[in-house]
């Protein structure tokens, strides 16, 4: 068994009239990237912001790789090991790219050789060595992510703590940032991201999270949340024969619910396995259905999302 | 030449390890300190400079003028029948004689006026704007999770922000320093008024950043509102202290106010240049001999003048920093912790009694005046506890809750009067009971006329500042938004109202001062009022302070039980 990363028990934490967190336990083990998702208001940015010390928690204690985490000016250790960025990733638009991280630096106590060897590796690993002295206000919001990201992990910190990195990114630059996660995942930190991309949390993450009004609703690993909740799914198309396809699906026992997705497509939920599938191509065609195409697949994580969040909310 | 090399490295290294030591200075002298901004600072000091000298230059007798010419900087005086000129006399090849002592002196005033403005005011400008600009962007918030202290960030910004100004006075300083040269004034009181005038600095910077970190919302005047407020109170105090006042009375309590600026240690400068008598137009130090503390006349020496002003100011700024250090780690938390409020309160009282008690004991009138001051500064200060001690409302259900999950009755106490989670009226009766206790024998002793009057009028000034502790905390734990401004629209409405209509009404101290016992300075009528009237209001004032507070706690036992019992239930459901 790893060493627990991150370990909460009982934070709940109650703003004005509400509670953003209630009564949460949460385990991470060290080396994992934990995957926090839920819609908005679940709770999930003020738990990471509890769990950055940024935001003192009503009830309940965390523990660091078992050190007790308190909000208070004496816990420089700790903070020391957590890199944490927001979702609005503030910067100053008046310093250079290599001037932010050399004050990030020396904030977190880098001495040299060790901080121009730091700065160096992480305008690297985010790929701005190019921008090392461009002001930080000439830069895309792509590189000011990247950069808040070095900023995160100048002072390399065993935890990292990253609030919808990649919101408002083009793909292309959500796919160079999770690279980078990856690049970081391999180096042995432990990651806790949130997102509403399910895709790059379904890529990136070992475990998931999934909070729900305050409540975490779910907590385990993909692998795990998968072969537990992940139903196949069929989609089929057909040429003009819909009103036909769907009377043939209702008949079917292991056809569950359909989506159509356009004139016609639509998908299944099918809950039968390979040998099921064949049999309901076979009676599909059988009908004197034109079938153009008949594509299984697992059910992704924005399905069961969507299945365990409208669970909790009912 | 290796000598040589290590001889230039040593400043560098100095200073590269104090930037290494304060991450926050490097931060902002890497992001204001652009040859642009060096520029433009330098171009504003040259040209100030410039200006000033161009402004007395002219005040000099025209060269082509052939006659009587009388100005401020002549040498000859010419006697009249109700008064006398000063205007300038003709050496033999024929030169105005000019008095450039006083030239001199009068350009040394300028820039040392100047420069405290300059800093004052622009220099609390600067550092609000950036403090408030870094927490409304969230950078302040990615400082305070770093292992960098408070002090620490927060010198870096006093040493930091405000460095295009500092540029800007160290270009004035070279001038400044020739001007009081030639003016005769000594060295060690021109770099005695420089360390005042830093002193000051530290104070009022203090005071900036602890403004900035308050959630008033009014961000964006923030800024505007602080060096506004600074600069009103600079020009009120630069212009009182002109000799244009000669009626002004040092031997007064509101005299300490003084002492809050720089610029009147410019009296002992001017008067160790030993110009003529009434040469100069500013204050005179026999004005400033005039105050003492404790009936000791401190300020009649420059030494030990200099020294407690700078003591004044070393001594507020302690306390200001004590705060921000809590408040930079806690923005939601109380600013004062209770322990610090008592420290606090009894260091008031020395202070401000020590003023009080000016010279002459026996001027009744005086002495019956500073009294009625010193209970006015004490119910401000009392109402600046009230605010820095009232935790916020979830606070004190979290506190409501933790008592009702323990149950322990016997540590109450304890946590009323040391616990900062805990409501704040235990706390002011204390720091309140703290001052009484220490201005009583003053009264008592001190006093040969008016005592009674004095003491009733600080006990009721006392209760009066309880009651609106009640008040103000009641309020807080009330459902309502914006509870902060109802609290304190509600107190200031109290202070402010009544003596409105009772003015209105033209109902005087002397016609019915038992209306004016309630009132915000009820020392005004204890000496109208009877011992019955006195003993009615503060019956009165108790009995407010009984009900509200034991409505308040039948409210937090409430909301203790009901913040619990949600938490329970939500606890089983989760199970």
């Amino acid at each position: 068994m790893k060493e627990l990363a991150i370990a909460a028990y009982g934070l709940t934490k109650k703003f004005e009239g509400y509670l953003a967190v209630n009564d949460l336990d949460l385990e991470v083990q060290a080396g994992e990237v934990y995957g926090l998702i839920g819609p908005n208001g679940a709770g999930k940015t003020t738990l990471i912001r509890m769990l950055a010390a940024a935001e003192e928690p009503t009830k309940g204690e965390i523990y660091l790789h078992g050190d007790r985490l308190l909000r208070d000016d004496s816990n420089h250790g700790l903070k020391q090991r957590i890199g944490y960025l927001p979702d609005d990733f503030p910067l100053y638009d008046d310093l250079t790219v290599v001037d932010y991280l050399e004050y990030f630096a020396r904030l977190y106590r880098l001495k040299p050789p060790r901080r121009d060897r730091r700065i160096q590796e992480v305008l690297e690993l985010v790929q701005l060595e190019n921008k090392r002295q461009s002001l930080i206000s000439t830069l895309s919001r792509g590189m000011k992510q990247r950069l808040s990201l070095a900023r995160t992990i100048i002072h390399e910190p065993i935890l990292l703590l990253l609030d919808e990195p990649v919101s408002g990114l083009d793909p292309i630059a959500r796919q160079q940032f999770r690279q980078i996660i990856k690049v970081l995942q391999e180096a042995g930190m432990t990651i806790l991201i949130s997102s509403h991309v399910l895709s790059d949390l379904a890529e990136l993450c070992t475990s998931i999270g999934i909070m729900e009004l305050g409540f975490l609703v779910e907590s385990t690993s993909l692998s795990e949340l998968y072969q537990r909740l992940s139903r196949p799914q069929i989609t089929l198309a057909t040429l003009g024969k819909m009103e036909k396809l769907t009377q043939q699906l209702s008949r079917h026992s292991l056809v569950k619910t359909w989506e159509i997705i356009d004139h016609h497509r639509l998908r299944i939920d099918f809950q039968g396995g390979t040998s099921e599938c064949a049999e309901l191509l076979r009676s599909l065609i059988l009908a004197d259905i034109p079938i153009t195409e008949f594509h299984p697949s697992p059910e992704d994580l924005e399905g069961i999302f969507l299945k365990l969040g409208h669970q909790q909310t009912s | 030449m290796k000598p040589n090399i290590r001889l230039l490295n040593i400043p560098q290294s100095l200073s590269a390890r104090f930037l290494d030591s304060n991450p926050q200075l490097f931060r902002e002298l890497r992001g204001k300190l652009k040859t642009r901004n060096i520029v433009i600072a330098a171009a504003i000091a040259v040209m100030t400079q410039f200006m000033a000298v161009i402004l007395l230059l002219g005040k000099l007798p025209a060269f082509n003028i052939i006659g009587n010419q009388c100005g401020r900087y002549g040498m000859a005086l010419v006697y009249q029948e109700y008064s006398h000129q000063v205007c300038y006399a003709q050496n033999t090849a024929g030169d105005w004689v000019i008095n450039w002592q006083l030239w001199w002196l009068d350009l040394f005033v300028i820039l040392s006026l100047l420069s405290i403005f300059a800093l004052l005011i622009g220099g609390t400008y600067l550092l609000i704007a950036d403090l408030v600009k870094e927490e409304e962007r969230g950078t302040l918030n990615f400082i305070r999770l770093t292992p960098q202290s408070a002090s620490s960030v927060l010198l870096g910004k006093i040493l930091g922000v405000p460095i295009l100004l500092y540029t800007a006075i160290a270009l004035v300083f070279p001038l400044h320093l020739v001007a009081g040269l030639q003016s005769q004034i000594p060295l060690h009181l021109i770099l005695a008024f420089d360390l005042t005038v830093m002193a000051s600095c530290a104070f009022y910077y203090s005071l900036a950043l602890l403004w900035s970190l308050f959630n008033v919302g009014v961000s964006g005047l923030k800024p505007w509102l602080a060096s506004g407020a600074i600069g009103f109170c600079l020009l009120f105090l630069t212009k009182l202290l002109s000799n244009d006042y000669h009626y002004l009375n040092f031997d007064h309590f509101l005299a300490w106010t003084f002492i809050f600026h720089p610029g009147i240690i410019l009296s002992y400068l001017i008067d160790a240049s030993h110009l003529r008598f009434g040469t100069t137009d500013f204050l005179t130090p026999n004005d400033l001999a005039q105050l003492s503390f404790y009936g000791q006349a401190f300020w009649t020496k420059a030494g030990t003048g200099i020294s407690l002003i700078c003591l004044n100011f070393c001594l507020w700024t302690y306390w200001g920093w004590a705060i921000l250090k809590r408040r930079f780690h806690n923005p939601e938390g109380t600013m004062l912790s209770k322990v610090h409020s008592y420290w606090l309160t009894a260091w008031f009282t020395v202070i401000a009694l020590g003023f009080t008690l000016q010279q002459d004991p026996l001027s009744t009138y005086v002495i019956i005046d500073n009294f009625i001051f010193l209970q006015f500064s004490l119910s401000l200060f009392g109402l600046g506890l009230i605010f820095a001690l009232s935790p916020q409302r979830q606070t004190l259900y979290d506190w409501a809750r933790y008592r009702h999950q323990t149950g322990k009755d016997n540590t109450l106490w304890k946590e009323l009067v040391l616990g900062d989670n805990s409501p704040s009226t235990v706390a002011v009766a204390i720091n309140l009971a703290i001052a009484i206790l220490f201005i009583t024998p003053s009264i008592l002793l001190l006093l040969n006329h008016d005592k009674q009057a004095v003491f009733w009028g600080l006990i009721l000034s006392g209760t009066n500042i309880l009651l609106y502790a009640v008040i103000a905390q009641f309020i807080l734990t009330s459902k309502t938004r914006h509870r902060g401004i109802w609290s304190m629209v509600t107190v200031g409405s109290m202070i402010i109202l009544p003596p409105i209509f009772l003015g209105l009404a033209e109902v005087s101290f002397q016609a019915l001062p038992q209306v004016w016992l309630l009132s915000f300075m009820p020392i005004e009528a204890t000496q109208y009022a009877s011992f019955g009237a006195i003993a009615f209001t503060l019956l009165g004032q108790w009995l407010g302070i009984t009900v509200i507070g034991l409505q308040m706690t039948r409210k937090l036992k409430h909301a203790g039980a009901s913040e619990t019992k949600i938490l329970m239930s939500r606890e089983i459901i989760n199970s």
